[in-house]
């Protein structure tokens, strides 16, 4: 059936949750004047980045309607699949953007690619990611890293050294749990997929980004022993209550409670991403602390980023104004604009080249780690975070079935046998994220 | 036949016995006629709202559930394969289990609760407008509000279990919703809170139409208020009560607002039910056409008891 109206109805049923109408994309005006529509979650960061946005996007004739929305990305999917939606698409991430670009609702964008060139300001790593059967069809932004937080107050206090191999990890969390400290910030009370962001660091940091490379591409696999070890420590750490002080407290702590709790030096260390900077000194200046932190550690030390994008952007099909919606996708990813969302609104840039100057303003922790990143992929010092470049059933298993692995109803062996299974089944069916060669 | 026993013209007072003249037969069936479609007229927006918002995506939802359908674009007919999957799906077969430990918990706990409270407030000529608003104040609070309230009151570390913890109590100083083993009954604990007071004034409402004879009666053979709540209450609301039964067990199939707010189907899947499955394998495995199986096999599971329950009234239940 192609009935696409049908189709979002029957989506509707199917989630049995009530979404809100399908709005069309915008028409043109009888003036000439383009209203170019987006949709963003609704969350406290959003209406800083849409002032940003609206406040600097000055082209003649063309009007931007930036709506935030509750549950935004399944509105949006809903929409999208009725023929409606707006005009550019803002998804959570590429396996999203991937799906709607095999439906064939997103607008090839190697014109506006060559038009624009975005080859010369976006990393190609990034170009190639919002790649499907060849064709660019979105841009990725808010760039995420897997780093390793520490609370500075109190690993001065303990005379602690930030580790940078497995091995110092492993040690420095057993010292701060000797000293009385909860060795890692943590809960997923709030969002499972905090479970992966440990296994998104241990599995690159651990068994290697080549060996994550090459499982992904079918020639390695997910039950190799690099990946075993990897599990079994944070399997071990969840086991002896190293996160959020249990497992039964690691389930029912929030990110308000834990972030708290490492202002505080209640816990030492968090394994997060990169997105925190946004609101880190929030929790530590209450409390008085420092924080900072370090790459997250790999076997030998090697400084590793293991990189994805917290949102991808394409243009919907199904647009009146495509040529204006890439007009409006080109000044987001403006460098100047990438940075003024990361000085201004705490957003961590997308994958474009950045001036040391542009970023004038910002918390020098934070600068460095764009630096270091930057620094590390274009020498091919990057992993890949699960959520970014895994199929999208093989990511909800890592982050879903770990579950039971920690609570001791499967091994290790059945864990990644699993792993290996979906990893296959989706790479042979073309569902995996586009990856970028090492 | 029929005898009218007002005075006047046959044709005024609904004799349907006294002969009437063909032509004002035309005329009456006429103005029935008419009638009907003048009821059809002001029915017909609200079916096609019911075609538009029910019907057809409940029939292309069957359809999809025949798909390998992404959520998005077109969709490959896949024949019975989702539903062959749904046998072989461990996560699927576990979620369903859980529906039905749901099931029988609000089979048995609200109603005892609910019949307990309702017929000793039936007893109570004061006061009784005061405690049926208490009893069902938290049923029209958002079920967000709830859950989150109830969360935060059971922190192991800040909420009730520390208290209870302190004063020496065993088994409070883990998390109730953070345990493979507890997590489930929890949350329907915590949607049993806010739902037994509400059918707790349903069975009020029906008790006080039971007359009042029948309990006089029975007190005059001698029963007590056990006696007489088995023997004259039960029998008379049963309507309701098998009523509610139908309906609380169609809704155990459809929970999921709690269960999100609460645990996402955590930890490892403990509390995972239909609802919260059928989201995460729509939204975020985009597998949408599997999805609909499992939708499919909600609703299946919802027409079995509608059908036993139909069945019982036509042998005789009252409902």
């Amino acid at each position: 059936m192609k009935n696409k109206t049908a189709q979002a109805l029957a989506l509707t049923v199917v989630a049995a949750v009530a979404l809100g109408g399908c709005a069309a994309t915008s028409e043109p005006g009888a003036s000439g004047e383009q209203t170019v529509s987006i949709w963003l979650d609704d969350n406290t960061e959003n209406p800083c980045f849409a002032e940003t946005i609206k406040d600097t996007f000055a082209a003649e004739g063309v009007t931007l309607d930036i709506e935030l929305k509750t549950d935004w990305d399944s509105l949006t999917k809903t929409a999208v699949a009725g023929g409606g939606g707006p005009d550019v698409i803002m998804t959570p991430g590429i396996t999203y953007t991937l799906e709607y670009a095999k439906a064939g609702v997103l607008e090839p964008l190697d014109a506006y690619a060559t038009e624009y060139g975005w080859d010369s300001t976006i990393a190609s790593w990034a170009l190639s990611a919002g790649k499907y059967e060849d064709t660019l069809y979105s841009l990725q932004s808010e760039l995420e890293t897997m780093i390793l937080w520490y609370n500075k107050s109190v690993f001065d206090r303990l005379g602690l050294t930030p580790p940078t191999t497995t091995a110092e990890f492993d040690a420095v969390a057993d010292a701060l749990d000797k000293a009385g400290v909860t060795p890692f910030a943590s809960g997923n009370a709030e969002w499972k997929g905090v479970n992966e962001w440990f296994i998104s660091g241990l599995f690159n940091g651990h068994a290697g980004a080549d060996a994550v490379y090459s499982a992904l591409a079918g020639d390695g696999s997910f039950t190799d022993p690099g990946f075993v070890e990897a599990t079994d420590l944070i399997t071990k750490w969840q086991q002896q209550g190293y996160l959020a002080g249990g497992l039964d407290r690691y389930y029912t702590t929030t990110f308000d409670e834990f972030l708290s709790g490492f202002g505080a030096g209640d816990y030492g260390m968090n394994m997060e991403g990169s997105w925190r900077f946004s609101n880190i000194d929030t929790f530590f200046s209450a409390a008085g602390n420092e924080w900072d932190w370090v790459p997250f550690p790999t076997k030998d030390g090697r400084e590793l980023y293991s990189i994805g994008t917290g949102s991808s952007w394409g243009i919907n099909a199904s647009s009146k104004n495509k040529d204006a919606a890439a007009e409006v996708l080109n000044h987001i990813f403006t460098p100047e604009i990438q940075a003024q969302l990361a000085v201004d609104c705490g957003f961590a840039p997308g994958p474009v080249t950045l001036d040391a100057s542009m970023l004038e303003g910002l918390d020098p922790r934070q600068a460095r780690l764009y630096e270091s990143v930057a620094t590390a992929a274009a020498k091919g010092d990057y992993g890949y975070l699960t959520w970014a470049f895994f199929g999208p059933e093989t990511d909800q298993y890592i982050y879903e079935e770990i579950e039971k692995l920690w609570g001791g109803s499967i091994t290790t062996a059945q864990y990644l046998e699993g792993l290996q299974e979906l990893n296959d089944k989706e790479r042979l069916a073309g569902d995996n994220p586009p990856l970028p060669e090492r | 036949m029929t005898t009218s026993i007002i005075h006047g013209p046959p044709d005024l007072v609904g004799d349907e016995s006294a002969p009437v003249p063909p032509r004002r037969q035309r005329g009456r069936f006429r103005g029935r006629a008419r009638a009907g479609i003048t009821a059809w007229l002001f029915l017909l927006p609200v079916l096609a709202v019911h075609l538009f918002t029910v019907a057809v995506p409940a029939v292309t939802g069957v359809y999809y559930s025949f798909t390998d359908w992404s959520g998005i674009g077109d969709a490959e007919w896949v024949g019975l394969e989702n539903y062959q999957r749904l046998l072989q799906d461990g996560d699927y077969l576990l979620a369903l289990g859980n529906n039905v430990k749901w099931l029988l918990f609000f089979w048995t706990v609200p109603f005892f609760l609910a019949i307990l409270a309702s017929f000793l407030l039936s007893q109570v000529r004061r006061g009784q407008t005061f405690y049926r608003l208490v009893y069902f104040v938290p049923y029209v609070l958002p079920s967000v509000v709830v859950a989150s309230l109830w969360k935060f009151m059971l922190n192991p570390d800040k909420g009730v279990p520390s208290f209870l913890s302190a004063l020496g109590i065993q088994g409070f100083d883990k998390a109730l919703l953070g345990q493979e083993s507890t997590a489930l009954w929890t949350i329907a604990f915590i949607d049993n809170w806010h739902y037994w007071g509400f059918l707790a004034t349903l069975l009020l409402v029906a008790m006080q139409s039971v007359p009042t004879e029948l309990y006089e009666a029975a007190r005059l053979d001698g029963a007590n208020l056990w006696h007489q709540l088995m023997n004259v209450t039960i029998p008379a609301i049963r309507p309701t009560l098998i009523f509610m039964f139908m309906m609380t067990g169609i809704w155990s199939f459809l929970v999921f607002d709690y269960v999100w707010v609460l645990t996402q189907g955590g930890p490892a899947g403990s509390s995972e039910v239909l609802g919260t499955l059928v989201y995460k394998t729509a939204f975020t495995q985009f597998d949408a056409g599997y999805a609909a199986a499992q939708g499919v096999s909600m609703a299946i599971f919802a027409s079995f008891l509608l059908a036993f329950f139909l069945l019982m009234r036509r042998r005789g239940w009252e409902i």
